[in-house]
């Protein structure tokens, strides 16, 4: 009789496939960001495009810890050290290999999530949520205070452009392909893992108290999960870096945190392309209110309620119930089959 | 195979179980009975780890679990079905039912599958079904069935009866004396005392967090007490 405690996978009746439609579309949108300094040189566009990929790799760590109804504010922590490890080792050390540095963003906060873990992923609800707060508040501060590897409150200042085979990455257009890989590659990450793990952060997230009197070791999932969220953020944290050629403090500040998980809530938490959508709409509603000046708050906020109220399920779930009323209302569609719970099996009178 | 000693189980100020002693044998099907905040399914919980004993002995196969957390109680060989139809709703009924069986070698899993729906036929009609959309007596079997499906030594069945149809209590009572057959203990709790003591061996009857009276089951039938206490 095994009775080792190792990550072990439920098992489904009908594995899935390796990805599933919204993920394919997810990585598709995701790999179209290539394409798009080929389409066009606007500046504007480029810019917009790099700020909606940021924020929703950064999303993604969000994501991927409510998949288990864990409420991350540690976003921007994971930013932070994946940012920072990319400046350190390109000032201190002249790595500028944008694979290595890649790497680097991912691997550096993973490990450090893995202590983290153990002390926090033991707390639920409201005391999570308020831990992960913390973290961040104190990774913000030892930014500030540690000087001589942070550079304090100047950040680090002067990062060589990142180099991919010996060819600089310099310009507008090759900083957001910069970006699109590292998007491309925390996208992947997210959508192959919470894919293979599908079942498994279901259970949890459901009911993990039950999911573990059947054996499910839940905090190692949760650990597993939370090292990966922070490897993820830590990418974005590079893609951030890099589009500002400076890591500094401000540019990780605890409250944005709450953006990262409105974009997830807004975009739609059920599925990966709500990260995107999420993103997407936010940052462009961002640049479009900041033309009305002192009203922009207020209209984003407003924007907010209003999805919230209409769309539950964010944009996503949304645009998925549309599409299944639309697949009904069609005359070709088959008549509707009675729910399950109408129909009674052979003898059932409950 | 299950051997408990002195246990106690406290929430907060709140006593709810003290110092039962109580064992369970290979083979074994022993019933607790007693009306509700009597304490059964606070000890039932303690065997599988989900609430903290405040005192006293949990040995399972000869180790001492008292101190390991529910999943590694899991792993032993302890199957539990919890009171209340807990299914994982969006699963499909057959990923619900297998979930209990997350130890276990894919080939043991799929023998288990044929094995459970040989006991419980609808688990074929509906595998590919969203358990939540499952009528509740239905939701019930499969959260039993996925207790069973991970081969345990040891079944926990917390209200195993409630609220069903009198034709899935004959077959889960068919199910639960296979499993007795196949040498599989059984510990269960249950208000409904007269179909829960036509399949046991042994009746605890419980009242406020104690055992008052113990025996085969033909005994506490004899007395009729346990409409005396229900």
């Amino acid at each position: 009789m095994s009775n080792q405690a190792s990550i072990r996978r439920l098992p489904q009746a009908r594995r899935p496939a390796l990805l599933g439609g919204y993920e394919w579309a997810t990585l598709g949108l995701v790999g179209f960001a290539f394409a798009v300094p080929v389409l066009t040189r606007n500046p504007q566009i480029l810019s917009q495009t790099n700020l909606i990929l940021i924020a929703a790799t950064a999303a993604l760590g969000v994501y991927i810890m409510l998949r288990m109804d864990l409420m991350s504010f540690a976003v921007p922590a994971f930013m932070a050290i994946g940012g920072y490890t990319v400046a350190v080792l390109s000032l201190k050390l002249g790595v500028t290999d944008v694979i290595l540095l890649g790497v680097a963003a991912f691997v550096m906060p993973a490990l450090c999530a893995v202590p983290l873990g153990w002390l926090i992923l033991r707390l639920k609800g409201v005391y999570f949520v308020l831990v992960t707060f913390v973290l961040t508040e104190i990774v913000q501060l030892l930014l500030f205070e540690a000087t001589p590897l942070t550079g304090g409150s100047n950040g680090l200042v002067g990062m060589p452009a990142v180099t991919l085979f010996g060819i600089e990455l310099m310009d507008n257009s090759q900083v957001l392909l910069t970006t699109a890989g590292l998007a491309f590659a925390g996208f992947t990450i997210t959508a192959l893992f919470t894919r293979y793990f599908r079942y498994e952060f279901t259970a949890i997230e459901k009911n993990d108290v039950l999911a573990e009197s059947l054996g499910l070791a839940c905090w190692r999932y949760k650990a597993l999960a939370f090292s990966v969220a922070a490897g993820v953020s830590g990418l974005a944290g590079f893609a951030l870096v890099n589009m500002l050629l400076t890591a500094h403090p401000t540019s990780f500040a605890p409250m944005s945190s709450v953006s990262y998980i409105t974009y997830t809530i807004v975009g739609g938490k059920g599925a990966i392309l709500g990260t995107l959508a999420g993103a997407a709409l936010l940052v462009t509603a961002t640049d479009l209110f900041a033309l009305k000046g002192e009203l922009s708050p207020g209209l984003f906020g407003l924007l907010i309620i209003v999805v919230t109220l209409v769309a539950r399920g964010g944009v996503i779930g949304l645009a998925a119930k549309a599409a299944g009323r639309l697949r009904r209302a069609s005359p070709a569609a088959p008549a509707r089959v009675a729910p399950i719970a109408a129909v009674p099996a052979r003898g059932v009178k409950s | 195979m299950l051997s408990i000693r002195d246990l106690h189980v406290s929430y907060g100020g709140t006593r709810a179980v003290e110092g039962i002693d109580l064992d369970v044998g290979a083979g074994e099907t022993v019933l607790l009975i007693g009306a509700n905040g009597a304490g059964k399914s606070s000890l039932i919980n303690a065997v599988i780890g989900l609430v903290r004993t405040a005192r006293g002995r949990v040995t399972f196969d000869g180790r001492d679990i008292a101190g390991l957390p529910s999943d590694a109680r899991a792993r032993c060989g302890i199957g539990y079905s919890p009171e209340g139809r807990r299914v994982f709703p969006s699963m499909s009924v057959k990923d619900n039912v297998l979930s209990g069986a997350v130890r276990l070698a894919p080939r043991e899993q799929a023998r288990r599958w044929d094995g459970l729906v040989d006991s419980f036929p609808f688990l074929a009609e509906r595998q590919a079904q969203a358990a939540g959309e499952l009528s509740g007596g239905q939701q019930q079997l499969v959260a039993i069935a996925r207790a069973m499906s991970g081969g345990p030594k040891l079944l926990l069945l917390d209200e195993p009866f409630l609220g069903l149809a009198p034709v899935w209590i004959r077959q889960i009572s068919a199910a639960v004396q296979r499993m007795r057959d196949e040498g599989i203990a059984v510990l269960m709790t249950e208000q409904m005392a007269r179909p829960a003591l036509r399949i046991a061996q042994v009746g605890h009857v419980m009242r406020s967090g104690q055992i008052r009276r113990s025996g085969r089951t033909e005994e506490i039938k004899g007395a009729a007490l346990a409409e005396e206490y229900l």
